[in-house]
């Protein structure tokens, strides 16, 4: 498979996702575990847990707002009835399964091509070099941001402000961390641009790093698209 | 070919003239300090940064590094050394026809940096190097000299060290250590034992986990397995808080509480206040900082000079708040004078009964220093 076909394929699942219902739903969720067992095996339970955990806590406040606070789903409220609980829980179930596709399909995509640098992804992908720039520059300043955190981690700790685990000191002074990672993501950007990349023209190394010819999609591309495609367009029918 | 060492005192203008003489036009390599200006801050692995950099016709030797190996670690999480070899691989593999290198061979161990400056001397490329510790231009070398400037950061280290209050600092004691990177073991049923006020220098190659050392010590890390104890009481930083060591970072920039001394200090008082540990007053701080280089507390730390930045990061293990001094590659950017100086002080913390850990690889500083040596690698630590 190549990195262009697990993105059409992970972008007609999104599509499907963001249309379909309950059953239709559910078929996405077959057809991308069928995905994942056959092109990253044993990967597809770890992204499957990934996946429920970061949607499990967005599913909770949900429920609690729309189970337990507003007793209603939206639609009811929009037309004007009385509605039920039931209807509520009906809502939040397909907005944490919507989430939840969207969550397990990126994962997916990216573990089938977890042996390819970030640059060699980008890299392979059909799309014009600006894009490609802007993507290496987006997860570039995600990598500085982190660098910044590890950055005032250091020094916050090792002065006694915050701890390493939770706790009532570090929630007093999350805004003593959030101005030291900001104050650090400015150094680091600022270094950047006044010393190295005037000297070196670092970006323009990127049109040469990320030009690629582009590869044709293959036959497993071509299965696996049609599958999501068929997939959706069943759930989108059945909603 | 042209090889030129800028060499003269800090604030004379070394990195302008480095900068000036590389110019703006993208034909050069630019090697600095810290990680910011030594790696293009584009990739997230090594191999990304090498392939970013990797030239159409690869056009000098290539200048091998152990770390070009480690693909698909963060650039980010290499340490200081390492990051230096990785920049200096990276341009061998290059087009660029020209290198600038603003101290960043100071981060070097002794082997990596005689294999560097060898790489320097013979390739087919121009070379400018701002190196503090190039007293004399190598052969085939010409000299640039700089004048220092007259608003350059005023030091007096003397009056600092001399203003240091007694104390006996705690014996610390190592048991059964065990600590690993995702990628890289660094220490192995680690068993320790340092005096209590005595001065320390921690070596080994670059990697090797000199600053993990430091940053297990003050609860930034925390050991897989093992104890730690101070005076024979168990000590674990990463629930009660570091209450004995005071650490200066590598890069000062990654030690700062607040924008400013006076928002750093404040921090830190407040902090330690809760653990019983008494700071000086904020007049002592005040005059501790004038005596550094700074004008005053309300200097903004981020927007002065990295050289006089990394002077005012040791501000915090002189101001004797803390038994146990930790000073990492103390010397980076800093010219003869202040290293000497620099060394005069960390011998009178230990004088004074504070325990001090220092990592250097400038072996002149710390031959001015009398201290033990602990010996880093292979995922021990043994003194020698």
């Amino acid at each position: 498979m190549t990195p262009n076909g697990a993105i059409v394929f992970g972008l007609v699942v999104v599509a499907g996702a963001m249309l379909a219902r309950d059953a239709g739903l559910a078929m996405l969720a077959v057809v991308c575990i069928a995905f994942g067992a056959v092109e990253i095996q044993s990967r597809t339970l770890r992204a499957l847990t990934w996946s429920a955990g970061i949607v499990a806590p967005l599913a909770a406040f949900m429920a609690v707002v729309w189970i337990g606070i507003v007793g209603r789903a939206p639609d009811e409220i929009a037309a004007g009835v009385t509605g039920s609980r039931t209807a509520a829980m009906a809502h939040v179930l397909t907005v944490s399964g919507r989430l939840f596709l969207v969550a397990l399909v990126v994962q997916l995509v990216i573990s089938r091509f977890a042996h390819l640098t970030p640059l060699q992804f980008i890299r392979s992908i059909a799309a014009p070099v600006t894009v490609k720039k802007l993507t290496v520059l987006t997860l570039s300043l995600i990598d500085t941001i982190l660098q910044a955190v590890d950055r005032a981690r250091t020094a916050l700790i090792a002065a006694g402000v915050v701890t390493p685990g939770f706790s009532m000191r570090n929630i007093g002074h999350g805004f003593i961390l959030i101005q030291t990672v900001w104050l650090s993501v400015i150094t680091i950007a600022t270094g950047r641009l006044k010393d190295k990349w005037p000297a070196e023209n670092t970006l323009a190394r990127l049109d040469h790093a990320l030009s690629s010819p582009s590869v044709p999609l293959g036959c497993a591309d071509l299965i696996w698209i049609g599958l999501a495609a068929v997939a959706s367009a069943v759930a989108v029918a059945v909603r | 070919m042209e090889r030129v060492a800028i060499a003269g005192p800090n604030f004379s203008g070394r990195s302008e003239t480095l900068r000036a003489r590389l110019g703006a036009d993208g034909k050069s390599f630019f090697l600095g300090p810290y990680a910011e200006a030594a790696l293009s801050g584009l990739s997230s692995t090594v191999a990304d940064e090498i392939a970013i950099y990797r030239g159409s016709a690869q056009r000098h030797a290539t200048f091998p590094a152990d770390i070009a190996a480690a693909g698909m670690r963060k650039p980010a999480t290499l340490s200081g050394g390492e990051q230096v070899l990785l920049a200096l691989h990276c341009f061998s593999r290059s087009d660029y026809g020209a290198i600038g290198i603003d101290t960043a061979l100071e981060q070097l161990d002794v082997a990596n940096r005689a294999r560097a400056l060898d790489y320097l001397a013979v390739g087919a490329f121009d070379v400018t190097l701002a190196d503090n510790r190039v007293e004399q231009a190598p052969a085939g070398w010409s000299r640039q000299d700089t004048a220092r400037t007259a608003d350059g950061f005023s030091l007096d280290l003397e009056g600092i060290a001399g203003a240091l209050k007694p104390r006996t600092a705690p014996a610390i004691a190592i048991s059964g250590m065990d600590f690993s990177y995702p990628s890289k073991d660094i220490f192995r049923g680690v068993d320790l034992s340092l005096a209590p006020a005595t001065i320390y220098r921690l070596i080994g190659d670059n990697g090797a986990g000199k600053t993990t050392l430091l940053k297990l010590l003050v609860g930034v890390l925390a050991p897989a397995r093992g104890t730690i104890s101070l005076d024979g009481t168990p000590y674990q930083p990463r629930r009660s808080g570091n209450r004995a060591f005071a650490l200066a970072t590598q890069n000062p920039d990654h030690q700062w509480c607040g924008a400013t001394l006076r928002e750093d200090v404040a921090r830190r008082r407040n902090a330690l206040s809760g653990r019983g540990i008494a700071l000086p007053s904020e007049e002592e701080f005040a005059a501790l900082s004038r005596r550094l280089g700074a004008k005053s507390l309300d200097n903004h730390v981020y927007e002065l000079p990295l050289v006089a930045r990394k002077r005012l990061s040791w501000l915090w293990p002189f101001c004797g708040a803390m038994p146990w001094a930790m000073l990492d590659e103390p010397t980076i950017g800093q010219d003869r004078d202040t290293r000497v100086a620099l060394a005069a002080a960390v011998t009178r913390l230990g004088e004074r009964g504070y325990g001090v850990l220092f990592v250097t690889h400038d072996d002149d500083f710390a031959a001015c220093v009398p201290h033990r040596v602990l010996r880093i690698g292979g995922g021990t630590i043994r003194e020698e």
